[in-house]
């Protein structure tokens, strides 16, 4: 209307000046009023998506911790239920009325002794073990992962097999170690809860990325199924994974194969993040 | 009165500049500091000239210069590649237009269709910027930014004077509509002393805490 006012030279201009002034300021005032009431509401929604995020990283951190400490009280309950007991057996067989008994006594409590005292360092080696897979340490990734899937085949409950494509140089020891774990804790999973018959492992890389894939044909979970855990006070093993995979700023997918036979696991490493990492350690 | 309040009142933010400078060095507050100036002086200039061509002249040349220092002001205070690429390309189409507009042109008092597209641009480029502020917040308070305050000043002026600067050519140079643009000259200035006058508190930055604290 104003428009057409403007464009027809006989109309009233002060009318036209009057209402469009006024109604170019109402309009820019309005805009002023919804763009600071607007953002103040992205705000709080930007904020309210952070505190989410923080929670979610309490929750990762909490499950963590409490990993750790189920983990410190295995280790006490082994050293104080088989270790100790061990020990102060071996230490009842060396007591100081040793030397009034007779030479066979002796020698069969010296012998006894001995045998206890091997079985308590056959025990700390063990826990020693499960703490920091010696395979690992010392010969890297790709053994321990094919020493865990012989142990696991060899007991005859689950075919599985591994197989790294490309791991000619080995990562930091630290992300390897973080690596074997989240895939321990994966295939102690998939042998408590899936009821599979194979599990196959495969590593391979593409361009700066590092991919870890496990293939069963079990029982799984989905990504959806894997968020929703996550978000849940349940699913501690599965939150251990997420809090050790951030450390390396990697990903975890969790899928169903194409023919909806298999689930499939994808774990996914940048390498230049894990060397930065190390770096900065 | 007024005509004088409004020439006075551009003082009012060079001022404030000069005593909050320390807090005012930072961005392109200087491009709005140049613009009071320039805007005090070319009253200044134009309160004596008896001539229709110089004074076309004169007010043609100030539209460039507030076109090129507010549209420097916006350019600095985008941060989004799209929007800057917007403001060159249009401020390059302006720029030929005036030049094209003014060429060859019988000079009369004011030029009409140069300051109407120079408002309409200015507006468009206040929403690019108000636009940026909502997508991505710098601080939680927004009237906290001393840009946003400048940035309503154009809003503000440019939009309440849209229509006085396409009916321009058809006034007298003492038409009592000009009272609209002194009035909103004031107003302009005004905010434009809030914007140097604010003190940029670090407090007030946009954290979790704060939200939490206000809700």
């Amino acid at each position: 209307m104003i428009l057409l006012q403007i464009a027809n030279p006989g109309s009233s201009v002060p009318t036209v000046l009057f209402f469009g002034t006024i109604g170019m300021l109402s309009l820019t005032i309005g805009l002023i009023v919804f763009i600071i009431f607007h953002q103040r509401k992205v705000i709080r929604y930007q904020m309210r998506l952070q505190k989410l995020e923080q929670d979610q990283q309490k929750m990762l951190l909490n499950a963590s911790i409490r990993l750790q400490e189920e983990e410190r009280q295995r280790i006490a309950a082994d050293l104080h239920d088989d270790a100790g007991p061990l020990l102060a057996t071996a230490r009842l067989y060396l007591n100081e009325n040793l030397v009034n008994l007779d030479k066979t006594t002796q020698l069969q409590s010296i012998y006894n002794a001995k045998q206890i005292i091997d079985d308590t360092i056959q025990l700390i080696r063990n826990i020693s073990h499960s703490l920091m897979p010696p395979t690992l340490k010392n010969f890297g990734l790709e053994s321990a992962v094919n020493d865990l899937f012989q142990k696991i085949s060899g007991s005859g409950s689950m075919n599985a097999s591994s197989r790294f494509h490309d791991y000619r140089e080995r990562l930091q020891a630290e992300n390897e170690l973080i690596i074997f774990r989240v895939i321990q804790e994966l295939v102690n999973n998939i042998l408590k809860h899936s009821n599979a018959s194979f599990i196959h492992l495969t590593q391979n890389t593409s361009g700066d990325r590092f991919f870890i894939r496990l293939h069963h044909d079990g029982r799984g979970i989905t990504q959806t199924d894997f968020d929703k855990l996550n978000k849940s006070n349940v699913g501690l093993g599965l939150k251990n994974i997420q809090s050790r995979l951030k450390v390396l700023h990697g990903k975890i997918f969790f899928e169903k194969d194409m023919s909806q036979t298999y689930y499939k696991v994808t774990i996914e490493l940048v390498k230049d993040d894990e060397h930065k990492l190390t770096k900065v350690d | 009165m007024l005509p004088s309040l409004s020439r006075i009142s551009s003082i009012l933010p060079v001022i404030f500049f000069l005593l909050f400078l320390k807090r005012n060095r930072i961005g392109g507050f200087w491009v709005i500091f140049v613009y009071c100036l320039a805007s005090f002086v070319t009253d200044k200039v134009y309160g004596h000239l008896s001539n229709d061509t110089e004074r076309f002249y004169v007010y043609f040349s100030f539209t460039f210069v507030e076109y090129t220092l507010f549209t420097l002001f916006v350019y600095l205070s985008l941060k989004e590649a799209l929007f800057r690429y917007i403001l060159l390309l249009s401020s390059l189409a302006f720029y030929l237009f005036a030049v094209f507009n003014v060429i060859g042109k019988k000079s009369e008092g004011f030029d009409s269709l140069t300051a109407s597209v120079e408002d309409i641009l200015i507006i468009i480029y206040s929403i690019f910027f108000l636009y940026e502020q909502i997508k991505g917040p710098a601080a939680f308070f927004i009237y906290q930014s001393k840009s946003f305050w400048i940035i309503i000043a154009f809003l503000i002026y440019f939009s309440s004077t849209l229509f006085l600067f396409i009916y321009g050519k058809s006034f007298e140079k003492n038409s009592t509509y000009w009272v609209i643009n002194n009035i909103f000259d004031i107003v302009k200035n005004m905010l434009f002393t809030v914007a140097f006058a604010l003190k940029t508190n670090k407090k007030q930055q946009y954290t979790m805490e704060n939200t939490y604290a206000d809700t």
